[in-house]
Order: C-alpha cells, then structure tokens, then sequence
C-alpha cells in the first residue's frame, strides 16, 4: 500500500477506537479524505456545519488529499444520505463551483471533485459530463478525481461514450483515480463497489493512464469486502497497469 | 426550458419520499423509458438502505430483538418520522428511542425504549472525545477533607442510566462470547453505567446510589454531596467500593480542588 484513503464522515467524532487508528496510521501512510456528505450541488439544505466538520477533520488528520463528489443530496428540512446526479446545466455549474470555491476557502486547500455514476439523466443539459468537470476546474480551481468505473457505469446505463468523455478530460486537472467492481442488472448497472473491476474497466483505466499519466490511483472495494489475498491481487492489477504506463508514457502532462 | 435546481432537487426528493409521486419527475428525466421508474426505484432502495445500515450500526441489540426484517421495516418508518438531517449518518439514530417508544407496532415491547436508549448511549460513547482516568495515586494523596471537597470531571463517554426494564442484562446477553442468558424477569428495574476505559464501550450493571452519585458529579456537585445523594436512594451504598470501580473503568478523569461553604445542590 502506498497510501490510504477513508471517508471523511466516518471520523467526525471527536474521539475513540476509529478515530485513533486513522490517526496511527496517518504516521506511517498518505491519508486522502474522501467526502461522500457534503452534498456540494444541493440547492437548498447544503450544511455549513457539515464542512466545518470537514475542515476540523483536515486539521487534525493533515491529509495528501481532500475530496468530494459531483452530486447533490438534500433539499430543505431533509438529507437523501446518496450521490445523487445533477443535471449539466449552468445552473448547476455556477452553484457547484461556488461551493467548491467555499470549500477550499474553508479548507485552505484544493480539493478534488468525482464524477458520480447515474441511474437517470436529466433533459436540458448545456455541457456532458466531461465539459462541466473540466468547467468546474477551470473555474474553481479544484482538481478531478476521475472515477473510471463511473464513466463506464454511466455509458451502460446513458449510452454515452465513455473513451470519448475521458479523452475530452482536460489533462491538467486529473489528481486522482478510483476503479471499482460493478453490478449489472436488468434495470441498470450499478456501482456497488463489491466485486472486482470488470475487464472493459481495465481497459478504460489503461487509456486513462496513457492520457493522464501515473495518477494515484485507489479500488473502492467497500461492499462485501472479501479475503485480503483477492484484494492484494486486484491492487497487483492496477499496479502493472500503472508501472506499464510510467514506462511507455511519452509526453508529460 | 428546464426546471430551476431547486424546484427539480424537490421533485426529485418527492420521488424518493413517495413512490406514488415518482411519476412527475419522469418528465424531467432524459430518454425516459419502460425503467424509469425502476430506477427512481434503485435511488429509493438506497435511501432505504442507508437509514437500515445505520440503525442496524448503532443498533445492533435491538436489531437482535427484533430481527433483520422487522429492522429493515422500522428503518423506513422511522427514517419517515424523522427525516435524516445529517450527511453524517452516524447521527440518524438519535430518536430512534423515542420513536420505538411510540411507534404502533413496537409500543407493546415496553423494554425495547429502553434498551435502544441504551445503545444510542454506547454510540456516543465509542465517538467521545479521548480522556484518561485519574491514577489511584493521584486520589491517594489527598487528605479525606480534600476529597470530599473536590469536584470532578467525568469522561467524556461516560453516561448514566435507568429503566424500569434489565437494560444492562439484556444488552450483556447479546454481546459476543457473552455469559449471561437473558433475564426471564422483564419488569426488572435496572441502572447501567456506559464507560470507556480504553478504546471499548463497556456496559456495567449499575445501583440505584452508583447513578445518583455519578449524575451529582457530572452535575459539577463535590464528592461530599454525590455521596450524600447516594446514600439517600441506597443507603447500602458502599463509597469506598465505588470510587475504586470509577478509578478502573476512567469515569473520573479530572479533579478540582473543593470551596470552602458549597451548598449541596440537587444534580
């Protein structure tokens, strides 16, 4: 391992078993903090508190990095607990880079922001995925994580072209990628973060190297975690990939 | 034209509160077809699923009593009553007791209130902030007076309670590796004491003038006084016995120095 990541969330206590872990190994490894309840793009029932939470959090732990996803998650009085999809609109944008700016003004720091996989998208788009990702950073100066089960995720359930959104990510701003297992059902394919990463998700992850160069990169495998030998396997996976494209990698970014 | 984002995000949240209204929001979504609707679905089941794995986290004793089923149901109705307020699921639960307390089907299990105020109580304690326990030397030194005049500051995951219901015994029974059967005798009263000596939440069974003394000095009253109120609702009540058990399980972690004429107020 070369560095460690955990969800910002579940070390907000002040105290305890868990909290103490994170800080032992904090000593020995990279710690990158990973949000999954900011809930950036949520228009109304967005929570101050909740990224003060965040930022007592990175003071404490010093993180590599610090992240959160593009999505939404509450409305006023009520918070869905999910990463739910935004539509690509300016609207959203604005709003997101907005909140992004706060964050990392509250943080002293940039962050990096996820595509999220969708089940549903929304009509009156004014950018794809790729364009308000790139938008996003450019504006608010906030890095991408790209998760590249995600986009495959969401070319399954959206048709949309997958290598074409990760050839179309603007190059500079890429920090980070996640891979992942995924579920495929009759309803929709679904990021569930419990199997291994499926074969095209490879594929997509060598082409994202080539672009992006060797990004750090993280398996999510946090639903039916299995043995450690198949989990030391798959991270021997990505590791191959990630050496081969150090070595065959000719312009930098 | 487009929805504004927050009337869309009310929509939306309306789809996933209300499978019956799930409809109006289909025609804001792209290339809708025959699963639209079972999508909408999938985000319904998360929601679902995240207050479940929530309540089943902070939980796990009631969960036991009632079963993987009845929980997953309960989840739904609760997470209804209560809407979540937190991206910090962690805090779903704080009125799940209540809530079970009242809640028709569970209203006749008078115990399980009780039981799941317990846990939420353990809950909170497992995230406390760190403290540790006051040495027996540092309590050894201080002449009898000193002692009773002195205030203490308990930890931070310390917590005190009581039920007309065996909480401590119920919650002891279905710990892993544990001894005790569960109680036959459901109209037991019991007191139990939520610590945290190290990095473990423990549960110990309590008294009546064990509670009274603790929730004087987490009041900020002197020893002299939480003594007093222990003897008054246990005369038995054996101060020596119990500030030997404070020192093992940390419960007093700071000591200040008494003043002379305190008034012994009620905690």
């Amino acid at each position: 391992m070369d560095w460690l990541e955990a969800h910002s969330e579940n070390y907000f206590g002040q105290g305890g078993y868990d909290l103490n872990v994170l800080m032992r190994l904090r000593e020995r490894y990279p710690i990158s903090l990973h949000g999954v309840g900011l809930a950036l793009g949520s228009a109304e029932g967005y929570s101050g508190e909740h990224l003060d939470q965040v930022a007592q959090l990175v003071r404490r732990v010093e993180p590599c990095l610090v992240s959160e996803h593009l999505c939404w998650g509450a409305v006023a009085g009520q918070v869905l607990n999910d990463l739910l999809p935004l539509p690509m609109t300016n609207a959203a944008l604005d709003l997101m880079c907005s909140r992004v700016s706060q964050m990392q003004e509250v943080l002293q720091r940039r962050v990096l922001v996820e595509n999220v996989s969708s089940y549903v998208r929304f009509t009156g788009d004014d950018h794809d995925e790729a364009g308000f990702l790139n938008e996003l950073a450019a504006r608010s100066g906030c890095g991408i994580l790209l998760d590249v089960n995600n986009f495959y995720v969401n070319q399954c359930n959206h048709g949309v072209d997958a290598v074409a959104q990760i050839d179309a990510i603007a190059c500079e701003h890429v920090c980070e990628i996640h891979l992942a297992g995924h579920l495929v059902t009759d309803v929709a394919v679904i990021d569930h973060h419990g199997a291994r990463v499926a074969e095209a998700v490879w594929l997509l992850y060598e082409r994202a190297l080539q672009r992006f160069g060797r990004v750090p990169t993280l398996i999510e495998w946090d639903t039916d975690v299995p043995e450690l030998d198949i989990l030391i396997d798959e991270s021997a996976r990505a590791r191959r990939r990630h050496k081969a494209a150090g070595e065959h990698r000719v312009v930098a970014a | 034209m487009s929805l504004p984002l927050e009337r869309l995000q009310a929509k939306f949240a309306e789809a996933l509160t209300d499978p019956l209204r799930a409809q109006e929001i289909t025609a804001d979504i792209a290339g809708r077809d025959a699963r639209t609707l079972d999508r909408l679905a999938l985000y319904r089941g998360n929601v679902h699923a995240a207050w479940e794995k929530a309540l089943a986290n902070a939980y796990p004793v009631v969960r036991a009593l009632v079963g993987e089923d009845f929980l997953g149901g309960l989840a739904r109705a609760y997470g209804r009553a209560h809407p979540s307020t937190s991206g910090d699921l962690n805090r779903f639960g704080a009125h799940f007791a209540d809530f079970v307390r009242d809640f028709e089907h569970t209203r006749a299990l008078s115990y399980l209130g009780d039981v799941a105020a317990l846990e939420w109580a353990v809950h909170r304690a497992c995230y406390a902030a760190d403290s540790f326990g006051l040495t027996r030397d540092r309590i050894a030194v201080l002449p009898p007076a000193d002692l009773l005049a002195a205030r203490f500051e308990l930890h931070p995951a310390c917590a005190c309670l009581e039920s007309p219901f065996p909480v401590a015994s119920i919650w002891l029974a279905h710990q892993p590796n544990a001894t005790l059967a569960l109680p036959d005798d459901l109209a037991r009263r019991e007191f139990a004491l939520v610590v945290r000596p190290g990095w473990r939440v423990e549960v110990l069974a309590s008294s009546a003038g064990e509670i009274a003394a603790l929730k004087h000095l987490q009041a900020g009253a002197d020893m002299e006084c939480a003594i007093g109120a222990a003897l008054e609702v246990e005369p038995q009540f054996n101060f020596a016995r119990a500030l030997v058990r404070w020192l093992d399980h940390a419960i007093l972690v700071d000591l200040h120095n008494g003043v002379l004429g305190t008034v012994c107020g009620s905690a």
